[in-house]
């Protein structure tokens, strides 16, 4: 399976497949994107099967990703690993189409929870 | 007359929240533990027992802009925010950290943990993107809510601090209190 991670800190970007490694899901290829713009080029480029992205991102953010992949017919399975934890922000993410929202801090639990059933 | 003066005076005290109206030091305390232990480590500690700064500190910071609009601070010694970001690098940590790398984590734990904020306040508020420098000034020192910690013996302070001035004590807009209230009645100054 391949995830592509979207975040513009390479330290979360790092963290984040640290604790999918911890969570049990090592076995699997790795795309990293340093913003949203970048992560809707890879979704194009790299066909992931899943993408993890940051919500507050420079140039597009991860909603604006979310949202221009929908417009161009692109149903990759989409999640949010963001600070933005609000309801507020978890509504807009379901109407946009996100399949779960992890709200930092999170730990290898949080991502268990999320993922189980997405990843294989 | 003594009711416009009223609801003016309400309008004047409602309308802006400080931010000790909104959390509490031991909220702040437990949103920065869950933040360190998730990206510092499972075993980190912090332990809140004020302790002098040293001279030569770094802040990192994200700005929230809501009904309440203000910074999330964290601010540490040089060498402290630099132990920190090789706590989150861990195993790629380089053996001598690039500037670039420090503002990556020590920017990231500030979002985190203002992030977390940010979801503890009323009504709707947009998150910036996180900075690393020089400290935000603190503009109202009532609209300050601040904690002192320790992380492995050092200092770290986190303030949630207000971005505007303090409103005019007068509730009359003819006999403002505040001469300058006029430069930032149509401002707001972050």
């Amino acid at each position: 399976m391949k995830i592509l991670i979207a975040d513009d800190s390479r330290v979360m970007r790092q963290i984040v497949i640290r604790t999918l490694r911890q969570a049990g899901y090592d076995d699997h290829d790795i795309v990293e994107a340093e913003d949203g713009r970048d992560a809707y080029e890879k979704v194009q480029a790299e066909k992931p099967d899943l993408v993890l992205s940051d919500w507050n991102m420079p140039n597009m953010t991860g909603i604006e990703c979310l949202e221009a992949l929908r417009s161009a017919g692109s149903t990759v399975p989409f999640g949010f690993v963001t600070s933005e934890g609000s309801e507020e922000m978890r509504g807009k993410a379901a109407d946009a189409g996100a399949l779960f929202l992890i709200a930092k801090p999170f730990t290898s639990e949080t991502f268990t929870e999320h993922l189980d059933g997405v990843i294989a | 007359m003594t009711a416009f003066d009223t609801a003016e005076r309400r309008r004047a005290t409602d309308a802006r929240p400080v931010i000790t109206e909104l959390i509490d030091e031991a909220t702040i305390q437990s949103i920065a533990e869950q933040a360190w232990i998730s990206l510092v480590g499972e075993e980190e500690v912090l332990v809140p027992l004020p302790a002098e700064l040293p001279a030569d500190v770094l802040s990192s910071w994200v700005d929230v802009v809501g009904p309440w609009t203000g910074s999330v601070v964290l601010t540490t010694g040089r060498r402290t925010a630099e132990e920190l970001s090789r706590a989150l690098l861990r195993d790629s940590a380089p053996p001598v950290l690039d500037e670039e790398d420090v503002v990556d984590a020590f920017g990231e734990i500030a979002n985190v943990v203002g992030g977390s904020i940010k979801a503890t306040l009323p009504g709707h508020s947009a998150l910036s993107l996180p900075s690393v420098g020089a400290s935000p000034e603190v503009r109202n020192a009532s609209d300050v809510c601040r904690i002192d910690l320790l992380w492995r013996g050092e200092p770290v302070a986190i303030s949630v601090q207000g971005a505007l001035p303090a409103l005019p004590s007068s509730p009359d807009p003819h006999h403002p209190a505040d001469p300058d209230r006029s430069t930032y009645e149509n401002e707001v100054p972050l």
